[in-house]
């Protein structure tokens, strides 16, 4: 009996060890890109959106001979959005795969924790959905790059409207996690900068299924605009909610560029009337390059474009770096990135600013009306950029304390 | 050597030689860390759900919380193995102490609840406290040294930590369960009343288990860190309390070796099954509901059923 014990440990681990030694298929000429999101859950949509975009600009480098005479393939992960899986994947698509750029993850959590995997492994690394501040500034590596506008770019650039246009009294309610306390935190600083008043803050869970809890604090504050940090389904079921309890007539809205995809709004078109958000793309852009990029994605998936068209010129970058180095090598490629600018993108030129790698570019204010994202503003980039922050501390001094005004 | 049995010792030795083998990359190392650390943590769940009849749904705050002890430590610039391991013991200890106290005293469903409890207020705890890193928890830590000069740096450097664990954790469970403590915990499980009544100190020895099987619950999850680099409150939840009861129902209750291989089979499966598709968990559930109604035991089962088949033949 007890010999059959061991002869079953024993074929488990034979088992278990050619799984694990069958060595993966490579072939000649073919370089391998990595896609990291989020496939299931809360931040589907973005994953799922990021894999296309990635999807179209590999096709078009391959249709024109692919980078450095190799054909582009792309692997994509699932990162379940949480930082282990995220890990555990990047290991993957890195050290199995041997992937020469990685872009992901979606929630800002996992991309935190993935940048500690690229900076270790030395393999490039794009950002173009997630927007915590730490990526730029103390979590910031040579290999890593963003063109996701961060929570600080977004709060430079939607605090003076809001203060302008839409009221002075703030109420912040953030997702609470990395990506809903950092835009929470950054735009109460500025906000405050500008002179706006926030009367209250409070942070929901990810994945909260109801928020009614937090309406009552919202509604004793009375404040004249409600600013929203959430994503996902997350939003989706705060806006039907808010809805409901008749808030979103009460309060002026406004949220962060990834509150909602484009794809989202039709159904929630009634909550979401006037809705104020910064963001840097929109199918109903009237804009030229903006309707060029959407024409052809809806021709290759037959569905509108959103904000992970950052994903579309992420490896875009990436492929024009390369071809710049002339290498694969990481640190030759990282070094091509810095400075590089791309025109004619959806959002006009793009540029790598060099100190902190983050992509400087135009946004635009949208309102969204019969569920549409129409643009009411444009935000020059270096408008709302920031300083470089590299090795700072972005969130040094803040505290979530109310200033209560006379 | 006498707890291990040769065969324990020849399963090592290739386990040891596994980085030897041609074709097995740096990142299968990583993943056998991943599939090794999970056997053993599942080994030690088995010491209470096997041999002491308890179930414990709150497994993930010992293992969250030793990787927490070992991230503090880290993020304040001790890198030693030993001092993250000795503050994990400490930690976890305490914490076991408390839950195993309070948990023990009550029986099955009770039990499991209260466990699940204590770890939901822990999770909860790390999630909201900012002074950790709140729900992104401790993150960017450097690499963890052995002994001045030895740097686990390497994936193979930690394929072997976490082989020297589960040596030592295998061997600590073999002792254990042919001791007179191991088969008294037996008697528990089977007829707790008249383990009472021939005058043993029930709760006592269910406590004895319950602190030992945190702790060396707590001690993988102190390594875990000095291998992804971070703690985050994710490793606390419920879900991974659920991962390690599934593992033990894979690999067979009450076998030690059964549980282990359940790990391993669970880390590979997920491994394998989320890089082809995207809704791996319904392959992993379609799995589990195979192995429980046709291998009740769990993989170790089948050599009753090779058994069997060798006796009728």
């Amino acid at each position: 009996m007890r010999r059959m014990t061991w002869l079953v440990v024993l074929v488990t681990l034979a088992v278990a060890g050619t799984w694990m030694a069958a060595p993966a298929l490579s072939q000649s000429k073919v370089v391998k890109i990595g896609d990291l999101g989020s496939k299931v859950g809360v931040f589907e949509g973005y994953g799922k959106y990021q894999t296309m975009g990635m999807q179209l600009a590999v096709d078009e480098l391959n249709a024109r001979g692919g980078v450095l005479g190799h054909k582009v393939e792309i692997v994509s992960e699932d990162d379940e959005t949480k930082p282990a899986p995220a890990v555990r994947k990047a290991e993957k698509l890195i050290l199995q795969d041997d992937v020469k750029l990685l872009v992901g993850a979606v929630s800002s959590g996992a991309t935190m924790a993935v940048m500690d995997v690229t900076k270790k492994h030395k393999t490039i690394h794009w950002n173009s959905v997630s927007c915590a501040e730490f990526m730029r500034t103390t979590k910031f590596h040579k290999y890593y790059f963003s063109n996701q506008p961060d929570s600080r770019m977004q709060a430079n650039g939607l605090a003076r409207y809001i203060v302008d246009r839409m009221g002075k009294k703030v109420y912040i309610f953030y997702t609470d996690y990395a990506m809903g306390q950092s835009d929470g935190r950054q735009f109460k600083t500025a906000l405050e900068k500008l002179g706006g008043e926030v009367v209250g803050v409070a942070g929901a869970p990810l994945d909260t299924k109801d928020f009614s809890p937090w309406f009552g604090a919202i509604n004793q504050s009375n404040p004249d605009v409600l600013f929203v940090a959430f994503a996902g389904t997350d939003s989706l079921r705060l806006m039907t909610q808010l809805h409901s309890f008749g808030m979103t007539k009460k309060y002026k809205l406004a949220g962060i560029d990834c509150f909602l995809l484009q794809q989202d709004l039709p159904a929630i078109a009634e909550p979401m009337e006037g809705f104020v958000q910064l963001n840097h793309f929109s199918p109903h852009n009237p804009d030229k390059n903006m309707q060029a990029y959407n024409e052809r994605f809806k021709k290759k998936f037959g569905t509108d474009a959103n904000i992970a068209a950052g994903s579309y010129d992420a490896v875009l970058f990436w492929a024009a770096a390369v071809e710049k180095a002339k290498s694969f090598d990481p640190d030759k490629v990282a070094d091509a990135h810095e400075g590089m600018c791309r025109d004619n993108t959806h959002i006009g030129r793009q540029c790598i600013r060099k100190e902190d790698h983050q992509v400087v570019m135009d946004m635009h204010l949208y309102q969204v009306k019969g569920g549409k994202n129409l643009p009411i503003a444009r935000i020059a980039g270096n408008d709302s950029i920031g300083e470089a922050m590299v090795g700072k501390d972005p969130v040094e001094g803040f505290t979530w304390e109310i200033k209560k005004k006379n | 050597m006498r707890a291990f049995g040769w065969r324990a010792v020849v399963v090592f030795a290739l386990l040891a030689a596994l980085p030897l083998v041609p074709g097995v990359s740096r990142y299968y190392l990583l993943l056998a860390f991943d599939a090794l650390l999970f056997g053993a943590i599942a080994m030690s769940l088995d010491l209470l759900m096997g041999y002491t009849g308890l179930v414990s749904f709150g497994h993930a705050a010992f293992y969250g919380l030793g990787a927490y002890a070992t991230a503090i430590l880290m993020e304040r610039g001790v890198q030693s193995v030993w001092a993250c391991v000795g503050f994990a013991l400490l930690v976890v200890g305490l914490y076991a102490l408390v839950v195993s106290y309070f948990a023990t005293a009550r029986r099955g469903i009770y039990f499991a609840l209260l466990t699940l409890i204590f770890a939901e207020v822990v999770y909860t705890f790390f999630r909201y406290t900012q002074t950790f890193g709140g729900s992104d928890g401790i993150q960017g830590l450097p690499d963890a040294t052995l002994f001045p000069g030895l740097v686990i740096d390497t994936p193979t450097r930690k394929y072997y930590l976490v082989l020297a664990y589960l040596a030592v954790a295998y061997a600590i469970c073999r002792v254990l369960v042919a001791s007179h403590f191991g088969r008294v915990l037996v008697a528990i499980r089977e007829n707790e009343d008249r383990a009472r009544f021939l005058g043993y100190n029930v709760q006592r020895y269910k406590m004895g288990a319950c602190m030992i099987s945190a702790l060396l619950t707590g001690v993988a999850g102190a390594i875990y860190p000095m291998r992804s680099a971070f703690a985050t409150p994710d490793l606390m939840l419920w879900t991974e309390s659920g991962e390690f009861i599934i593992s033990v129902m894979i690999g067979g209750l009450g076998t030690l070796v059964g549980p282990i291989i359940g790990g391993v089979f669970f880390t590979i499966l997920r491994d394998k099954v989320s890089s082809i598709v995207d809704w791996y968990f319904i392959v992993i559930g379609v799995v589990l509901i195979v192995i429980v109604l046709f291998m009740p035991r769990g993989l170790l089962g089948l050599r009753r059923i090779f058994s069997r088949e060798r006796a009728t033949a």
